[in-house]
């Protein structure tokens, strides 16, 4: 068993080296368009009418996000990068789901989480993240894991038989090696596949006008986030550069490398987009971040929130962080949070939440008359809240009875 | 001697297989009939005949349903301390739910309850409708109202009613799907609910 982790271990990283900063190698531009595809043969016609079924339940789902501005504005940072031909074999859903995710079908279905839209900074970041799963789609990945997962079980199944008729104990024990070398094998082929997408992704962007240098970033903030997440829960630091036997994708850490190196250096000046990520995702982010923050992710919520105030802290953001600071409830907590309320106030004076969430810290740290003003005004700026008729009972009508 | 042996073994263990199998079993919550609930002080009795499920969302809670499983479910939280969570954790390091403290208001429970559902399903569709004061195990609590979409792309619909007792939380909730099961079966939760007492 360890011999086997230990080869398959070793493969990966050599060929993560393959494509470390030594090798300076910058990713090849994508090849030209050749038109639309269709699906060839049983098995990929097959995949192609089961995403068609998944997608006409996807396309009434109540978990998509509709707003045409937003989804405009995705698909427009795809097609920037993949190109207006390619572009139009894909049909973008925005869906309202808390990860930092996204994918693509094969037969052109992208799913983009909102947890994703989240954590990107700008343009630059989002298109790579999306010419990556274009890749999958471009390169037929899922039809060739698909077979890849058939020839391994169908040779597993086969060695089972052979390894029951011979009645010894090597055969059980060739056997078990077996298994463990095509098991290790076909997670292998999984993240050599996420490796060609990065490859065709980078390419992408090198292609593009945007600066192919932002998509390192994309996993450097992903490793600051997970340590936070870790540090905060009292668990070890994550190992960024080691391969799980069963992990689907490359380790974050030789994704930057190799992101960061396949860039094109001359891209280097070009911009990347961040004004236009900030507009487009201004009405929206609040909402992302209230969704991340109800998660119970002390550490990793906290770092969003900072990386998000990096161009300037707003009313949302101290609002969000004091919502987070209050929900895990230590005395010091609350203590941080009213500051941090008193800070939204201050920026955005009739933002009705934060003056819930200051009157309720201030409550909760013995500050009576201060909390109950601060009630009574949210009740002010929204009588007809959903909980007024609770708040109330903490602030009595004239917000200054003790 | 040594047969004897054996066959007693046999029977010890089909006797506490089926012992396990009865313990585990669904249960009948018979109308009129007051019982204990979530191993708490709190006592209900029905005014009709409801199931309770075998499987538990955690050590303090159980589970009732009139027509099955996410249809329409009623849990129990039974006497929740300050710094636990409503419901089992799946992972206490690496997937903690949100605790239960003793700073935590009436106001904030809904928060509480919303906290816990996204955590534990991943989910970001949830909303809060409406809370409001209101009169549970006799006691000053509050009912609120929610919605949210499960990882099954259903929308639910739900109302709970709680109170803080001693510093310990006692709630009930009522979710069912948005489409016909939550106005069916609401006022058959609210009979229910209206039947629960303290010891």
């Amino acid at each position: 068993m360890r011999r086997a982790v230990t080869f398959v271990v070793g493969l990966c990283l050599a060929s993560a080296s393959l494509a470390a900063p030594g090798g300076v190698k910058v990713a090849p531009p994508p090849p030209p368009y050749v038109g639309a595809y269709q699906p060839r043969g049983v098995d990929e016609i097959g995949l192609w009418k089961e995403n068609d079924e998944d997608e006409r339940v996807l396309a009434t789902s109540p978990m998509v996000i509709r707003d045409e501005a937003l989804n405009t504005y995705v698909k427009g940072v795809l097609c920037s990068a993949v190109g207006d031909d390619r572009c139009k074999s894909t049909r973008i859903y925005i869906l309202r789901t808390p990860v930092f995710n996204a994918n693509m079908s094969p037969n052109g279905t992208m799913r983009v989480f909102t947890g994703l839209l989240l954590r990107m900074h700008n343009e630059a970041e989002l298109a790579e993240v999306l010419a990556h799963e274009f890749g999958h789609f471009e390169l037929r990945h899922t039809l060739a894991r698909f077979k890849a997962q058939r020839s391994a079980t169908d040779l597993l199944s086969w060695a089972a038989v052979f390894a029951a008729m011979s009645n010894s104990y090597s055969a059980r024990s060739n056997f078990d090696s077996l298994q463990l070398s095509v098991y290790g094998r076909l997670y292998r082929f999984n993240r050599d596949e996420e490796r060609q997408a990065d490859v065709f992704g980078i390419g992408f962007l090198n292609a593009s006008k945007l600066r192919p240098q932002a998509a390192a970033n994309v996993w450097r903030n992903s490793m600051a986030e997970a340590t936070a997440s870790a540090s905060a829960r009292g668990l070890p630091r994550p190992k960024f550069d080691q391969i799980a036997f069963f992990a689907t994708h490359p380790p974050d850490a030789e994704r930057e490398m190799t992101l960061s190196a396949l860039a094109l250096p001359e891209g280097r000046t070009r911009e990347d987009g961040t004004d236009r990520y900030q507009r487009a995702m201004a009405t929206w982010l609040p909402l992302f971040l209230d969704d991340q923050i109800k998660l119970n992710d002390f550490g990793g919520s906290d770092f969003l929130i900072n990386a998000l105030a990096e161009g300037g802290w707003t009313a949302s953001l101290w609002l969000a962080r004091g919502d987070l600071y209050r929900a895990r409830g230590n005395p010091r907590d609350l203590v941080n949070a009213a500051e941090f309320y008193t800070n939204a106030v201050g920026l955005n004076p009739g933002l009705a939440e934060a003056h819930r969430g200051l009157g309720l810290s201030l409550l909760k740290t013995g500050r009576q008359s201060d909390g109950q003003a601060e009630l009574a005004r949210y009740l002010q700026l929204k009588p007809d809240a959903s909980d007024a008729a609770m708040i109330r009972m903490l602030a009595p009508s004239n917000g200054n009875d003790r | 001697m040594k047969i004897f042996r054996g066959s007693l073994a046999v029977a010890v263990f089909t006797l506490w297989a089926g012992l396990a199998s009865y313990a585990s079993a669904n249960g009948l919550r018979e109308k009129g009939q007051s019982v204990s609930v979530a191993k708490s002080s709190m006592s209900v009795t029905p005014s009709r005949d409801w199931n309770q499920l075998s499987s538990k969302p955690g050590k303090k809670a159980e589970t009732w349903t009139l027509d099955g499983e996410q249809l329409n479910d009623v849990t129990w939280y039974g006497g929740i301390a300050p710094g636990e969570a409503l419901i089992r954790e799946t992972s206490k390091k690496r997937k903690p739910l949100p605790k239960f403290t003793r700073a935590t208001l009436l106001v904030e429970l809904p928060e509480l309850l919303e906290a816990t559902y996204r955590s534990e399903k991943g989910i970001a569709t949830f909303t809060v409708t409406g809370s409001k004061p209101d009169h549970f195990l006799d006691q000053n609590g509050v009912r609120f109202t929610y919605e949210y979409i499960d990882n099954d792309d259903l929308p639910r619909k739900g109302e709970a009613r709680a109170v803080i007792v001693k510093g310990n939380l006692f709630m009930v909730t009522f979710d069912a799907p948005r489409l016909f099961y939550f106005d069916r079966s609401l006022e058959d939760f609210h009979a229910l609910s209206d039947s629960a007492k303290l010891s």
